[in-house]
């Protein structure tokens, strides 16, 4: 049966070509867009390498001090008095206005105040952005080097495609060696391979390189460093803050641990951190930390609340929204475009039903049918995702992120693909089938 | 084998009701080749269809193959008629985008019967008709006769024990008709098959068993 209906729908698309035409053109151009945004969500959101880890992450990119200003507040009043207007004046204390001090950590308050969470498996401390301008036969390169303890390399999964990364005892010891990525690598000896063991200059220094890993481009600079080398082969002479420097963390919940656990011990260390220090020079009265997760940090990138569940609570709905949007309005549109389709057929589907056809074969005729040409729409929409990925990454439209074709994608794709199909193809399906027989010869288009 | 009971069919609109069969009584024994004639809007059709089980009568009761039809669900009625039925309208019915042969196997589709099967038995229904050279054709590249033989084709290729001809010779000029109805005939005689068929060829009408008329949505002969 099953193999009759799909002989019969790949009989219809090649019989009726205009119609197959325009359904096709929509379907593909629908599918097309929409799989190239699933990659972006895919390359930039997904759990592969570099942040198979992801949604395990609690990161904290700043400390803030915080402190509030009170003052008496008059407040005067008309009222009524014996048949005379006379003021009335009430005085309330109450706070005017805050005042906060935000940057990066110092890497001591971290260190000393922020590690052995009871709720996190793992964590790390970096410093990214620190972008040095070297010649290479005369060709300014632009390198982001990350600074970073030595887990980074393993919270951070980047693909090792050469050598090692560096150990404790070498950031310990501030071991000038560096893991940089194959495009870096290409970019700075003009190959990608057998690098291990050069040296590298940079900024007066001299790196030698123990490592390649493999490039994966994101939007988010301290998951796609160009080089990564210990934090303390920085020199922190100049670092004149107990507070502020350059440095944040990202922390790996325990399995298991809700995420808002971590969060709130995180929090919770904010009251061992000192007020009391010289360098707390206007006297704020609290420090305020404000952990969050990797998708509320990147929402909170898009839109900004001060509270980071609210950015990506209304980012995902905003999102959510759109994808339906973008999703609902072709069905409806494809819907539309097969109850016309299918209700030229009528008059087959009275004869169907007068030799023994129930509505579920009819239904199951027309829904697969409706597979067959979303599956074909969806190969040309792959071809025309898979078209403007290229184009998309090769002018670097996107910034640094680099959209991908893996498994995860395709299969996010097909299930796309299917959903489409059965959801535009259902409806239209289960109207014709409760035609009734004679109404539906009578309209003998046959 | 069909047995109708004081049946009436009734259209209703919102300001008018339109009495299209009225206290029909009709027992057709196996094996009769009957047809119905009568002026156009008589009922001829409805009853036919009724008959056929593709519409519902708005009272009385049929009874086909001793089976009280009026208690089937969609489903049992669909399978009811894919086992029992075979019909053959006027303006054949063959859907454009199958081949001849494909056609002809539809109602088997709805059976358990392997593909093979399927195959052989369409093909000995459209010999049987005299068009096992036009298999694959398309209903386009064919004659109105060819046509029809096609339709028979598809109405007994199930074998079925009764078969609802609607006007099967009223598009095709009289050799053509003669054929068709050649074809009919030898099927009631040699399958013992149960044949009704509308008509309203006089011609015709005399080559079967019996002839009832309607008039009015009335039976009057």
């Amino acid at each position: 049966m099953i193999s009759n209906y799909l002989k019969l729908a790949w009989r219809i698309l090649s019989r009726r070509k205009f119609f197959t035409f325009i359904s096709l053109f929509g379907i593909s151009f629908t599918l097309g867009i929409l799989m190239t945004t699933l990659s972006f969500l895919q390359s930039e959101l997904g759990t592969n390498a570099p942040l198979s880890k992801k949604n395990d992450f609690i990161y904290m990119d700043f400390i803030a001090l915080e402190k509030s200003f009170y003052d008496t507040l008059t407040i005067v009043d008309t009222v009524m008095k014996d048949g005379i207007a006379v003021y009335d004046t009430t005085y309330k204390y109450d706070e005017v206005g805050t005042a906060t001090n935000q940057s990066e950590f110092n890497h001591n308050i971290i260190q000393e105040y922020l590690t052995d969470l009871s709720a996190a498996e793992e964590m790390t401390m970096f410093s990214s952005s620190n972008e040095y301008n070297v010649f290479v036969n005369g060709v300014k390169l632009s390198i982001d080097i990350l600074l970073s303890d030595a887990n980074y390399l393993k919270i951070f999964d980047h693909p090792i495609l050469e050598g090692r990364v560096f150990d404790e005892q070498e950031v310990e010891n501030g071991e000038q060696v560096i893991v940089i990525a194959n495009k870096l690598a290409a970019e700075y000896f003009g190959r990608d391979k057998e690098v291990v063991g050069e040296e590298m200059f940079i900024d007066g220094k001299t790196y030698k390189v123990i490592g390649v890993f493999e490039h994966k481009g994101k939007i988010v600079p301290f998951v796609s460093p160009d080089a990564v080398s210990p934090y303390t082969t920085r020199d922190f002479s100049t670092v004149d803050n107990f507070y502020f420097d350059s440095f944040e963390t990202m922390y790996v919940k325990k399995k298991g641990v809700d995420a808002s656990i971590l969060k709130e011990e995180i929090k919770a260390r904010a009251a061992n951190i000192p007020l009391d220090h010289p360098d707390n020079k206007y006297d704020y009265t609290e420090v305020v930390l404000k952990p969050k997760t990797y998708n509320e940090m990147y929402a909170q990138a898009i839109y900004y609340e001060s509270e980071p569940e609210k950015s990506y609570g209304i980012m995902k709905w905003v999102l959510i929204g759109l994808m339906t949007f973008f999703t609902v309005l072709p069905t409806l549109n494809l819907i539309n475009l097969n109850v016309s389709r299918i209700l030229d057929r009528s008059s087959e589907i009275g004869v169907r039903k007068a030799f023994g056809a129930h509505d579920g074969n009819i239904i199951m005729q027309f829904i697969i049918e409706n597979i067959v040409q979303t599956i074909l729409g969806g190969l040309i929409g792959f071809l025309i995702a898979f078209g403007l990925i290229k184009i998309i990454n090769s002018g670097g439209y996107l910034g640094s992120s680099v959209l991908t074709f893996n498994a995860k994608f395709f299969v996010y794709s097909i299930i796309v693909t299917l959903v489409f199909g059965i959801l535009s193809g259902f409806l239209p399906a289960y109207k014709m089938s409760r035609l009734q027989i004679v109404k539906a010869l009578k309209e003998n288009k046959l | 084998m069909i047995k109708l009971n004081n049946i009436k069919k009734v259209y209703r609109t919102k300001t008018i009701e339109t009495t299209a069969l009225n206290n029909i009584d009709l027992h057709v024994p196996k094996g009769e080749f009957l047809s119905i004639m009568g002026p156009s809007g008589c009922g001829k059709s409805t009853l036919l269809n009724i008959i056929g089980l593709l519409d519902e009568p708005s009272g009385g009761n049929i009874i086909v193959d001793g089976k009280e039809v009026k208690n089937f669900n969609s489903k049992a009625l669909a399978k009811f008629r894919n086992q029992k039925l075979g019909f053959i309208f006027q303006s054949f019915h063959l859907i454009p985008d199958l081949n001849v042969i494909d056609n002809v196997e539809l109602p088997l589709l709805y059976r358990k019967i392997s593909a093979k099967e399927r195959r052989n038995l369409a093909a000995n229904a459209l010999e049987s008709v005299g068009l096992a050279n036009r298999k694959s054709h398309f209903p386009n590249q064919l004659s109105g006769g060819q046509k029809q033989r096609v339709a028979i084709a598809r109405a007994i290729v199930g074998q079925p024990e009764i078969i609802l001809a609607d006007e099967p010779t009223g598009n095709l000029d009289s050799v053509m008709g003669d054929e068709v109805m050649a074809i009919l005939s030898k099927l009631n005689k040699e399958n013992n098959t149960t044949i009704i068929m509308v008509t309203h060829d006089e011609r015709m009408a005399k080559k079967t068993h019996r002839l009832i008329r309607l008039y009015d949505g009335s039976q009057v002969a």
